[in-house]
């Protein structure tokens, strides 16, 4: 940094070396990155110690294309259902009059949740058969789509009235008006959406083990647990680090193109406009519909066996699992979060390097949990003092989901006026001063946002939990997983019912609308 | 009280040059006004004072701190300087006092900073309005908080961008009167950018007219109005009509406005070129006298408290108008006869400058 | 939001300090507070509700405290591996002899004592004393009895026609790749391929659990499976209702009735040594034997001549003599079983 002393001691900058503060962000920020890399170590160590013959035969065998064909088929299948239903679902909601909007917008999140085993479960008890392929797509359309919406509906309230109204006005109808007009606008927050549920899709294992699907991620569980080489079992999950990698780059590269600006800066608030009777009764149908599949059928279910189960209830235990259940989860979010604030703040700004770490920690995404479980219990068994605690289990929490949050808290800062930081410093203050009172306030909705999310996600984890949970220490997923894996079902509907009720919560306070999105510039 | 001194600055946004070579001095305490057309660099000039850009070349000195040398800068927070900007850019999540006592530093007590927040109200005329929330303000409310946010920092120097800009006309004229007042009895050194000519001649003390980046002439009001050194500036600061003239001998021109004679420091030495004249500086009358020049009506405009009428001149057909104040008898259609009153402004017709 | 005068600045930070420590203290404590001395961490593949009485039995007896983490066998297996030597785990009671053996070979059990290894028969046992049976679990296939009406003869009999889609397996549990670890000692590893790839042309159904199979047998999608014994009555007690299925075992002498063990092994790192004997003591007594026998419907290895309900004993089962604690044999069995896709 070049100084130039004047008379009056006051020293120039120049101001092409970057300051001390953004060095102070990349450091952290790298270190961010260097935990969430730990699976990746992790399982590269794993496939070098393998055996190479085995890998050999994993790799080439004919089973192999065909976990491969499925697991592309239902990744391919899931997200785009999922992103029609829930973009429709988000455009009924915010268009169509149908009285209680908020109410029901409420609803339609709420089934997030509701883990993707807890629905395997309840509709395998209305079909008993249910298996295979189509079952895997049915139930993960109904654990992904809130998703969808809840992004959609965010990016739906952002999006200008006015150039809607003018279209309309110039005579194009409904469909046209939103593809030519809505879309556009909304297409960068929905996308980002549809990213995150093909990593799910790629991830999830509870659902497919239960309904019989050859995933890679249940391949990859199989060859951990069936047999005790682990180099197969790397390999596979390194392929489907692979796959996720190449999704992130191709949603980053057809989001560059279509960066729409907001041109009006006041936006008016959501009131829905349509009330003609037909999409009326329309919107009334798919949201009812929805409604039952994702929320109404699951819960009765759950309600049912609970009452079967009533007179054994250990209340005690539940009380217990449940303060457990929150205590590691809240402890899991704040720590996502302070992981995720450098990173995010990096990447709002613009730099190369934030948004690459951002990048690249959606890749853990997509890792199934066991990959996860065991690359911390490697690392953790090695640290005794943190081994089997609730921090190491809360901080794998933040790790499996920093990703999350670090979208949510790049979109907060971002949306924060860049005209407004400006000014802050032509009052006096520097830029950290800046940052500390002026962005930071004004983005904390959307942290908050990013810290309930991943608390949410924290408390539905199970692969990772099971591993690294302190020896007595109960979660309500882990404890509904022991009741299930010896047919119990009655008795873990309790513990499953107060999972959804305790993480309805989150789900229904992330919904909100906030109201840092009433003012300031839109950034899709 | 600070003065602005500008040497030779240059900015290049987005390998584009913005700013070339511009020169501007301001004297402390006075108002000054940066006017000029839309994309002449004027909002970069402003943020680069306030040390939001940093330019390529050149120098800012406030008073006697250099501010700004090539691309060594002063950053923002320590140039004191205030900067009240389009839109009010008040804090959303904080309330109107807290807006207002943003820029004071921790170590000064709450009395103390309620006090300097109640006279800072006072004096932008919001008195009581502490604990109201920005987004309750209306346009015209919210650019005076601004301005008692800056100024409560007590800066060397207030930077204003087109602060008036969006409000209503009928409120416009109000607040900037207020607020310029204001200011000049703070003594505060401050520098207005707009688009807005009335805006500029009204209030300033000293008008910089930019074009293309750079200053082209800056000077008082009445400097810049009467004696604009182009035709471009001309045109910023009020309307203009352009009349071709023809040498005939040494101090004789022909124009459509008859044979005028002008003694010029320096004779144009074109025998071709063009007289700028300020329509007010035309007087009709309907007494045509023999020889005298004659026009007729083809237009007339009304704005109230004048009406600017455009004639055609004579048989030349030359285009040029006049304002008229008071009522008129005339009607469109109307035969008049015409004198000018002003001074002579020559074009060359090589260049855009303006020999007086 | 503002600035906050000098007061009270310390104030919030001393506030976040202290929580901040409160809540690292709280998280800490999970391992640290643990009373080392007389408390015994058991790593259970046995899931709580059948193993869950013995512990309470034996921790009133003794006075030893138990901290026990349920989870599937070959999961903990694993994560014993990963945790190598920083196991926190003194004592690892497996389902099955594949993880027990896997983990012997990693060297990371202790050896026990002969008072406990001569409870048993050599084969009840590790060929190297590092882990001993618990429990005996015959290998049997359970079937519906209304929908099958000619019962296999054999193992080999499930590649016929009449069984094509009608027959479910669980390749990643411990017990069927025992079975097919048995096919390769005895019948050789191409032979043991060659039935498995029948067995896949014949459309086998493939589950992950043993309670699956049972469970599917009685909702209807298959007929038969190739189980451990007790599943009936841990799936009919689960579901609190008789269910329509019925054990049934192959000839005697058939590959197909292979006994299976639960077991359990010290952890060589483990302070407890002592009370982790007491215990494995203590499920190796009559009175245990007898309870498992009563309980869980298992064969105990102590009492051979021993009968649950309903079943034959060992000596009637005339099962094959297999040493199960070969791992090199399973591992090729998984591998096996990897490459015909079963894994």
């Amino acid at each position: 940094m070049k100084t130039k002393t004047l008379d009056e001691n006051l020293h120039l900058e120049s101001i092409e070396q970057p300051g001390s503060g953004s060095k102070l962000l990349a450091l952290l920020s790298f270190f961010a990155l260097i935990f969430a890399a730990i699976p990746f170590f992790y399982l590269i160590k794993g496939a070098f110690s393998g055996e190479l013959d085995l890998i050999k035969t994993v790799l080439l065998r004919e089973k192999s294309l065909e976990i491969f064909a499925t697991t592309i088929a239902l990744m391919s299948c899931v997200s785009v259902v999922s992103t029609l239903l829930g973009v429709s679902l988000a455009w009924c909601l915010h268009n169509v009059n149908l009285r209680s909007n908020s109410l029901l917008a409420a609803l339609v999140i709420l089934p997030i949740a509701i883990p993707s085993y807890v629905y395997t479960y309840s509709w395998m008890s209305i079909i008993p058969n249910l298996q295979g392929f189509a079952a895997a797509v049915f139930i993960l359309i109904l654990t992904t789509t809130p998703y969808i919406t809840l992004a959609a509906l965010a990016a739906l309230r952002r999006s200008d009235r006015a150039q809607l109204e003018v279209a309309q006005t110039l005579g194009l109808n409904k469909w046209r008006s939103f593809y030519f007009i809505t879309w556009p606008q909304i297409r960068n927050t929905v996308s980002a959406g549809t990213l995150l549920v093909a990593l799910y899709v790629l991830s999830d294992f509870g659902a497919v083990s239960l309904l019989g699907v050859d995933t890679f991620t249940r391949a990859i569980e199989n060859l951990y647990r069936g047999s005790f080489d682990r180099g197969a079992a790397a390999i596979l999950a390194l392929v489907l680090v692979a796959i996720s990698a190449i999704l992130i780059t191709i949603e980053s590269n057809t989001r560059q193109r279509s960066k729409v600006i907001s041109t009006s800066s006041k936006l008016m608030p959501s009131i829905a406009e349509s009330n003609s009777g037909r999409s009326r009764f329309l919107a009334s149908l798919l949201i009812g519909l929805y409604l039952i599949f994702a929320l109404i059928t699951p819960l009765l279910q759950l309600l049912l066996r609970f009452i079967s189960a009533l007179p054994s209830i250990d209340y005690g235990n539940l009380f217990r699992t449940a303060l457990s259940t929150i205590f590691a989860s809240l402890l899991g979010s704040i720590i996502a979060l302070l992981l995720a604030l450098p990173v995010g703040l990096l990447s709002s700004q613009a730099s190369r390097i934030g948004s690459l770490t951002d990048k690249s920690l959606l890749i853990v995404h997509a890792l199934p949990g066991i990959v996860m479980g065991l690359s911390l219990v490697a690392i953790g068994s090695e640290l005794p003092i943190v081994y089997q605690t609730v921090a190491l289990l809360a901080f794998s929490y933040a790790l499996l989901f920093m990703a999350k949050a670090v979208g949510f808290v790049r979109t907060s800062f971002l949306r924060v006026p860049k005209n407004l930081m400006e000014i802050s410093s032509t009052l006096n203050q520097s830029k950290a001063q800046s940052i500390r009172r002026v962005m930071i306030p004004l983005a904390t909705p959307g942290l908050l946002t990013a810290t309930l999310l991943v608390f949410l996600s924290a408390m539905k984890e199970l692969p990772a939990t099971l591993m690294l949970r302190p020896t007595g220490f109960e979660t309500l997923a882990t404890e509904m997983w022991s009741a299930t894996a010896i047919l119990q079902f009655n008795e873990a509907a309790p513990y499953a019912l107060l999972l959804v009720l305790i993480a309805a919560i989150p789900a229904f306070l992330i919904n909100r609308p906030d109201k840092s999105e009433e003012s300031g510039v839109n950034i899709s | 009280m600070t003065s602005l001194e500008i040497n030779d600055l240059s900015v290049d946004l987005n390998s584009r040059r913005v700013l070339k070579n511009l020169n501007l001095q301001i004297p402390s305490g006075s108002f000054a006004a940066i006017l000029g057309p839309s994309g002449c660099g004027k909002t970069t000039l402003l943020r680069s004072i306030a040390g939001l850009i940093t330019p390529s070349g050149g120098a800012i000195r406030f008073g006697k701190q250099l501010v700004s040398v090539s691309s060594l800068v002063l950053p923002p927070h320590k140039r004191n300087i205030g900067y009240v900007p389009q839109e009010g850019g008040l804090f959303p999540h904080l309330s109107v006092a807290e807006n207002v006592s943003f820029s004071l530093a921790r170590k000064i007590s709450d009395q103390e900073k309620n006090q300097i927040v109640n006279e800072m109200l006072e004096l932008v005329g919001m008195k009581g309005f502490n604990d109201r929330s920005p987004q309750e303000l209306s346009g015209g409310q919210q650019t005076r908080i601004a301005l008692a946010r800056a100024l409560a920092m007590k800066p060397a120097m207030v930077l204003l961008d087109e602060p008036f800009a969006a409000l209503d006309q009928a409120l416009r004229v109000d607040i900037s009167e207020e607020v310029v007042a204001l200011l000049k009895k703070s003594g505060t050194t401050s520098i207005m950018v707009t688009h807005d000519r009335e805006d500029a001649l009204v209030s300033a003390d000293v008008i910089a007219l930019m074009h293309g980046g750079t200053v082209v002439q800056s000077g008082t009001p009445a400097q810049v109005y009467l004696n604009p050194i182009s035709a471009e500036v001309a045109l910023s600061t009020g309307d203009i009509d352009v009349i071709p003239a023809i040498k005939l001998a040494n101090s004789q021109y022909s124009t459509a406005l008859n044979e005028v004679n002008f003694n010029l420091a320096n004779q144009p030495a074109a025998n071709l070129g063009q007289i700028l004249i300020r329509p007010e500086e035309i007087a009709i009358s309907d007494e045509v006298t023999a020889g005298a020049v004659t026009a007729k009506i083809t237009k007339i405009n009304y704005y109230g408290h004048d009406a600017l009428f455009e004639l055609k001149v004579g048989q030349s057909l030359q285009s040029i108008r006049a304002r008229i104040t008071g009522p008129s008898q005339y009607r469109v259609g109307d035969t008049v006869s015409i004198s000018h009153n002003g001074p002579i402004r020559w074009i060359s017709s090589e260049a855009q400058e303006l020999n007086l | 939001m503002g600035d906050a005068t000098v007061p009270r600045a310390p104030f919030r930070k001393n506030l976040a300090a202290t929580v901040i420590a409160i809540l690292l203290g709280a998280t800490l404590s999970g391992c640290a507070s643990s009373d080392q001395e007389q408390s015994l961490t058991i790593y259970s593949g046995r899931s709580e509700s059948f193993i869950a009485p013995f512990f309470k039995e034996f921790t009133a007896q003794s006075g030893i405290e138990l901290k026990i983490r349920y989870g599937d066998s070959s999961a903990l297996a694993a994560q014993i591996l990963e945790e190598g030597e920083n196991s926190p785990a003194d004592l690892f009671i497996s389902q099955d002899a594949g993880s027990l053996g896997a983990v012997s070979v990693s060297g990371l059990f202790s050896q026990l004592e002969s008072s406990l290894l001569d409870r048993v028969e050599t084969k009840f046992r590790s060929s190297n004393n590092d882990w001993v049976g618990l429990t005996g679990r015959a290998r049997v296939f359970a079937y519906a009895p209304d929908r099958v009406s000619k019962l296999p003869t054999s193992y080999q009999s499930l590649i016929e026609n009449q069984y094509k889609g009608k027959v479910g397996i669980a390749p990643t549990n411990a017990s069927f790749q025992a079975f097919v670890t048995t096919l390769i000692q005895y019948q050789g590893l191409a032979a043991a391929e060659i039935w498995l790839q029948k067995m896949v042309e014949n459309d086998v159904k493939l589950y992950e659990k043993n309670s699956q199979i049972v469970s599917a047998i009685d909702s209807g999608a298959i007929d038969l499976g190739l189980v451990n014994h007790y599943y009936l009555w841990e799936v009919s007690e689960s579901l609190n209702r008789q269910i329509n299925v019925q054990n049934g075992f192959f000839e005697a002498g058939d590959l197909g009735n292979l006994i299976n063990i639960s077991g359990a092994a010290i952890l060589n790192q483990s302070t407890n040594k002592s009370a982790a004997s007491e215990l494995i003591k203590y499920l190796l007594s009559d009175s245990a034997q007898l309870n498992f026998v009563a309980d869980t419907h298992e064969h105990s290895v102590v009492l051979v001549d021993a009968r649950p309900e309903g079943l034959p004993s060992f000596a009637e089962i005339k099962a094959p003599a297999v040493d199960l604690s070969r791992l090199s044999d399973i591992s090729q069995t998984q591998k096996l079983l990897i490459k015909l896709g079963l894994i």
